[in-house]
């Protein structure tokens, strides 16, 4: 077993998609660890206290008009002219990775570790150490257009202080009304279209002493960590899927157990859209965004060893906890495939909770099935009464509905 | 999309009439006096595409007037539905039976008043829905009732068909109907303007161009159709055809190519056409050549024509493959005339030991027996059992509906339950069962029909207790009811039933299919660990019930079960312990629309929350709708996962313990239940803020409420109403902005699925305290 680590970088980070053809930044074996840091792609709206002074976080933002050290942002075309920017913003997260498994192949699963989760802090002269996160609500959140105070719509950036000294939690600093951003190519985002565009903090007006009686628990975790999928080689980074991707869910945290099923060989995992916390469902668009890093175990679980364990005829992605498996229903659980080619864009016109719930008992059911080898209404009956479904987000397209059962109704005598 | 949903539910009292303000004026409208603004409860589906309007409005009693505005729009279009208007103008006063259409012009002094509740659907077309359409400008100077006949009455059912399926059409389809209702409604008003006096030169020139393109529509399949044969057919100059054309700023050969794609994608969202392929549909609408027709297609709608059809035929067996709904078939209830006679009720008890307690409270008990339960529906009539003092107590016996799966472990040798259950050829002891008609002169099933299905006791009135006040109830203990037959004494049973109206019911992997399972299980409340355990199940049998009335499924409550009659399976869930969640599935006060409400679907009032945080500790604040508030109890579950996904939990008899405290109006405010129309939990440890498909189905769908709210559920409605009763509390009892509130829902907190079993399907929206402590 060997622990590695791999920082950010230019070179160890793909934005907003996820690829089989990108050269992998780390190659590992089964049982191998590595400390894997991830940058939030929100840093940008507080420049100052996310970005300012870090050498990594510096690189990957680095943008001028001269420059921009990582031009592909999301899985949209790279030929110009670009109504958003390079990539076109299809597909948001900075992800690190991907990270080569020797040996895996399609069929296989991949076991995830989380073993732990820290936050990134600040490098800027003023706020040295301590640690920041952004929540933005976004055109894609689920009030959007159901807003009852004006302007109507507007987006809204909060800025949060994650306090670890003790029980970790966040609390509100101050927060702003989006503007207008052009970014150093001279394109102007008039909303929040296209991540890592730096807001020129001239340009808006902060309100402070917001949320002042309000502190958010820590949920420390990835909103998105998978494998690439088969089906295209560029794939937007926001619609969660077969291979996992951008779930969403505050329990792959520390101590959680993720399994993907591999669908390219080496598998290609990477890890980003850091946390801070997160409620199920996720409503105005996004968590609170903060730069984390982890240290993750690796473990491929080879096509010919699954049957009789708990991965038997895993087709989606799976999380265990110390006390639970959680299972996630999606609208499409292969949208890649049921959509056909402009799937990436035409998800976001199918977005259904009632969907996601058919998904979601189905997997279950299956699951009850094989793995604990009930009969279907043996199956039916224990979801009814002892399974519980709930909202994992309702804003990445592709929306979930997770169903989870805990183990200790199985410890029996 | 352009779909926007409104209720009153987001907004705080005092705000609701500015915001309902907002959507009367989304299509042309206003209140009609300046005190008449309307602050109750209220809901509206709105789209809107490039100048269209649609909005399907519910609310109660008022008038509307038109909103002063550019009179170059075409006429406003007004449907009531359910119950008819009166009309206001010069012309005098008129009413507008249901179904009939108005058509009221932009300006003028003219008002509609709705007398009873306000349901109605109404379009709006501006002059830039025009863009490129054939039309001249109809006028109408006084406001024109239309009947129902002919055109007119295809036009009232498109509006009525759109405005009720607003929220689930993709914008391409929302954008081809909203195109029909321009259509359409321009057709109508050039009938109208045609048929008055002042009908100028231009209203002859728009008749000619509207003729045109009817002409046009008849002749797509044409490939040869060219603007001089148009023109020759017409007996004009093809010259003054495009004329007329360029007057409302199209051409002829856009416009016959946008019907064309717009015919071809009717044809192919239709499963009837399913048979038809994509090349003959092509055809029929004038394109030779297929990749020609399959380019300008996608160019149009933004998928290629086979992936359009596919897409749509999913959708279509989505919608179908869905079982029979709960509850009241919608033509029944349209044949229901008169309500019920109310039940006669004096068995008022004054019986019920009261002990004395500290500071003048009392500690109450009612039993269960026959005569004090309820059950199946709701009801604001029914006689109270006991009258309660606010800071008292009261034990309460419940016992589930499901006792009879099993009926010689949970009913045998028990008093109360034999009452209840009680059932020969000659005697049935509780003969109503559900809000269905006596004479189940519906399904035959039985008095009531099994419209609503919980033994529910009481109801226990609240002295003092006025609508507008809010009733806490406490739960302060629960305890599983044991088993009083010789056989299984002291032990505790209940029952699961994987049934027809269950999530899983129309998707079953083996057969035979479809089928309905019980499970009974055995429950073992010991406090280290308690937990539940499966005895045994079995396949549901037809059972004929001591009328003799033969129950194919389970559609009908307290059917006792013959144990020769179905095979017992053993061995089930071998293995597995389910630790124990006790909880009341039903806690409701008395609703006020209606006298007899089916206990099933759970609302503003409470009912079948079916919410296992229900349990002992937690606190339910319900919003007192009738005198003494009428609060009953019952369903009680051993234990349930959020979902209830197969249509029941484990369905248990139990007694709770309560303490009943009345908040009166004057003193909300300031209160985390000021401003409640809904029902608030409260734990040690959070809030929890219950949403559903439809918050107030009975006010939203009126008359057909009971059977529409079965219908349409979904989560995303559920969804929606939990994230907007979120916002509310957030902003009004915490005092956020709504900026904050957003930030804080997005940041902290948790939706879970509460069922999708009730009909009216729930979504909960959990808020931890501590998120408030100790803050600096």
């Amino acid at each position: 077993m060997k622990h590695v680590t791999l920082p950010v970088s230019p070179k160890t980070v793909h934005w907003g998609y996820f690829s089989k053809i990108v050269a992998p930044a780390l190659t590992l074996r089964s049982g191998d660890r590595a400390t894997i840091e991830t940058l939030t792609h929100h840093a940008n709206d507080d420049y100052e206290r996310m970005i300012s002074g870090d050498p990594g976080a510096e690189s990957v933002f680095q943008w001028t008009r001269e420059h921009k050290a990582v031009a592909r942002r999301g899985s949209g075309p790279t030929e110009g002219p670009f109504i958003r920017g390079a990539g076109e913003g299809i597909g948001v997260h900075l992800l690190t990775g991907p990270v080569a498994i020797e040996g895996a192949e399609p069929g296989d699963i991949l076991e995830v570790r989380i073993l732990d989760i820290r936050p990134r802090p600040s490098c800027s002269a003023c706020h040295a150490g301590r640690c920041f996160g952004s929540n933005v609500a976004a055109n894609w959140g689920f009030h959007y257009h159901d807003l009852i105070e004006d302007p109507k719509p507007r987006e809204v950036v909060t800025i949060f202080e994650l306090d670890t000294s003790g029980e970790p939690y966040a609390k509100a600093v101050y927060n702003y009304v989006w503007t207008p951003q052009t970014d150093p190519d001279g394109i102007v985002h008039p909303t929040i279209d296209y991540p890592g565009v730096r807001v020129d903090h001239a340009t808006v007006k902060k309100r402070e002493n917001i949320l002042s009686s309000v502190k958010v628990p820590a949920r420390l975790h990835f909103g998105t960590m998978g494998l690439a999928p088969s089906e295209a080689d560029f794939v937007s980074s926001i619609p969660p899927s077969y291979t996992g991707g951008n779930i969403d869910d505050w329990r792959i945290g520390k101590g959680a157990r993720m399994f993907y099923p591999v669908a390219v060989p080496g598998a290609y995992f990477s890890v980003g859209d850091p946390h801070a916390a997160q409620g199920d469902s996720e409503l105005g668009g996004t968590a609170i965004e903060t730069s984390l890093t982890g240290d993750f175990e690796f473990i491929l679980h080879k096509k010919a060893d699954l049957a009789g364990t708990h991965l038997e005829g895993l087709d989606h992605p799976m999380l265990e906890t110390d006390h639970a498996w959680s299972f996630y229903g999606f609208t499409y659980p292969n949208y890649l495939a049921a959509l056909g080619a402009e799937a990436q864009t035409e998800i976001a016109n199918h977005s259904s909770l009632d969907r996601a719930m058919r998904d979601a008992f189905r997997k279950l059911r299956r699951f009850l099935m094989t793995v604990h080898g009930l009969s279907e209404d043996e199956a039916i009956s224990l979801l009814s009464v002892g399974a519980d479904f709930g909202v994992t987000q309702v804003v990445d397209a592709n929306w979930g509905v997770h169903g989870t059962i805990r183990k200790n109704i199985f410890r029996c005598d | 999309m352009s779909f926007r949903p409104f209720t009153s539910e987001s907004y705080a009292q005092d705000d609701r009439p500015e915001a309902w303000r907002d959507v009367l004026a989304a299509v042309g409208l206003q209140p009609a006096t300046a005190h008449s603004f309307y602050d109750g409860h209220a809901t509206a589906s709105h789209r809107h595409a490039v100048g269209v309007a649609l909005t399907r409005m519910a609310a109660g009693a008022q008038s509307v007037g038109p909103l002063p505005q550019a009179n170059e729009d075409l006429p406003i279009a007004l449907m009531p539905l359910e119950d008819g208007m009166v009309l206001k103008s010069a012309g005098g006063h008129r009413i507008v039976p249901v179904g009939h259409l108005v058509l009221l012009p932009r300006s003028g002094d003219w008002s509609i008043v709705f007398q009873r509740d306000m349901r109605a659907i109404v379009l709006s077309v501006t002059t830039s829905a025009l863009h490129g359409r054939l039309s001249g400008k109809p006028r109408l100077g006084e406001p024109r009732v239309v009947p129902p006949n002919g055109f007119a009455d295809v036009f009232a059912r498109l509006l009525d068909a759109t405005a009720r399926t607003l929220d689930n059409l993709s914008d391409a389809e929302w954008n081809a109907v909203a195109q029909s209702l321009v259509d359409l409604l321009l057709t109508l008003a050039h009938q109208l303007a045609a048929s008055t006096s002042d009908a100028g030169s231009s209203a002859t020139q728009a008749a000619l161009l509207h003729r045109i393109c009817q002409t046009i529509e008849r002749r797509l399949d044409d490939p040869d159709l060219v603007p001089a044969r148009v023109a020759q057919a017409e007996g004009i100059s093809e010259r003054y055809l495009q004329k007329l054309f360029e007057t409302v700023g199209d051409n002829f050969t856009h416009y016959v190519r946008e019907r064309r794609l717009q015919r071809a994608w009717a044809d192919l969202s239709n499963p009837v056409e399913a048979h038809r392929s994509i090349s003959e549909i092509a055809y029929a609408y004038g394109f030779g050549d297929s990749a020609h027709f399959s380019r300008a297609f996608r160019h149009r709608f933004g998928l290629p024509p086979r992936e359009f059809r596919q897409q749509e035929a999913e959708r279509a067996t989505l919608q179908h493959g869905v079982a029979g709904q709960r509850g009241w078939p919608q033509e029944a209830l349209a044949q229901l005339r008169t309500h019920q006679s109310v039940e006669a009720r004096s068995n008022v008890s004054r019986s019920d030991a009261e002990e004395p307690r500290a500071a003048g409270r009392r500690h109450h008990h009612l039993p269960v027996e026959a005569s004090r339960i309820h059950w199946g529906y709701f009801s604001r009539s029914l006689s109270p059992q006991i009258e309660i003092t606010s800071g008292d107590t009261i034990t309460i016996e419940t016992l589930t509906q499901h006792a009879s799966d099993a009926p010689d472990m949970m009913i045998a040798g028990d008093a109360g339950a034999e009452s209840v259950f009680g059932w020969t050829r000659e005697k049935k002891n509780v003969d109503r069962r559900g809000a269905g008609p006596m004479d189940a002169s519906v399904f035959g099933r039985g008095a009531g029909e099994g419209f609503g299905v919980h033994i529910c006791t009481g109801p226990v009135a609240v002295k003092d207790a006025q609508p507008g006040d809010v009733l806490e109830v406490r739960i302060l203990d629960i305890v599983p009811r044991a088993s009083r037959s010789p056989n299984h004494a002291g032990r505790v049973f209940g029952s699961s039933v994987a049934a027809w109206w269950g999530y899983h019911y129309n998707e079953f992997l083996g057969g035979p299919k479809p089928r309905e399972i019980v499970t009974i299980y055995e429950i073992f409340d010991d406090p280290e660990e308690p937990h539940a355990r499966a005895l045994y199940s079995y396949r549901w049998e037809p059972q004929t019930d001591p009328f003799g009335v033969v129950h194919a499924t389970y559609d009908y409550p307290g059917v006792p079960v013959a144990p020769a009659t179905v095979k017992r399976r053993h061995a089930v869930l071998d293995g597995i312990r389910i630790p124990l969640r006790p909880h009341f599935g039903v806690i409701a006060v008395a609703p006020r629309e209606v006298d007899f409400v089916d206990s099933v679907p759970p609302s503003y009032f409470g009912g079948n929350l079916d919410n296992w945080r229900l349990g002992k500790g937690a606190t339910v604040y319900l919003p007192v709708s009738v005198p003494g508030a009428l609060l009953s109890v019952g369903d009680s579950h051993a234990t349930q996962g959020d979902g209830e996904l197969s249509g029941t939990a484990i369905e248990c008899s139990m007694t709770g313990t309560f303490e009943v405290i009345l908040h009166k109006k004057a003193d909300l405010a300031g209160q985390a239940f000021a401003d409640l129309s809904y029902p608030l939990i409260e734990t040690e440890t959070d809030w929890v803020l219950t949403g559903f498909s439809h918050p107030n189905y009975l006010a939203e769908f009126g008359a057909q409420g009971q059977s529409e709210v079965y219908a349409k559920s979904s989560l995303d409605l559920a969804m929606k109403d939990a994230f907007r009763k979120m916002r509310r509390f957030l902003m009004n009892v915490k005092g956020l902005s709504e900026d904050e509130a957003i930030a804080l829902m997005s940041a902290a907190v948790d939706f879970g699925v509460t069922q999708v079993v009730d009909g009216n399907w729930g979504v909960h929206a959990i808020l931890s305290k501590r998120l408030f402590q100790d803050a600096t």
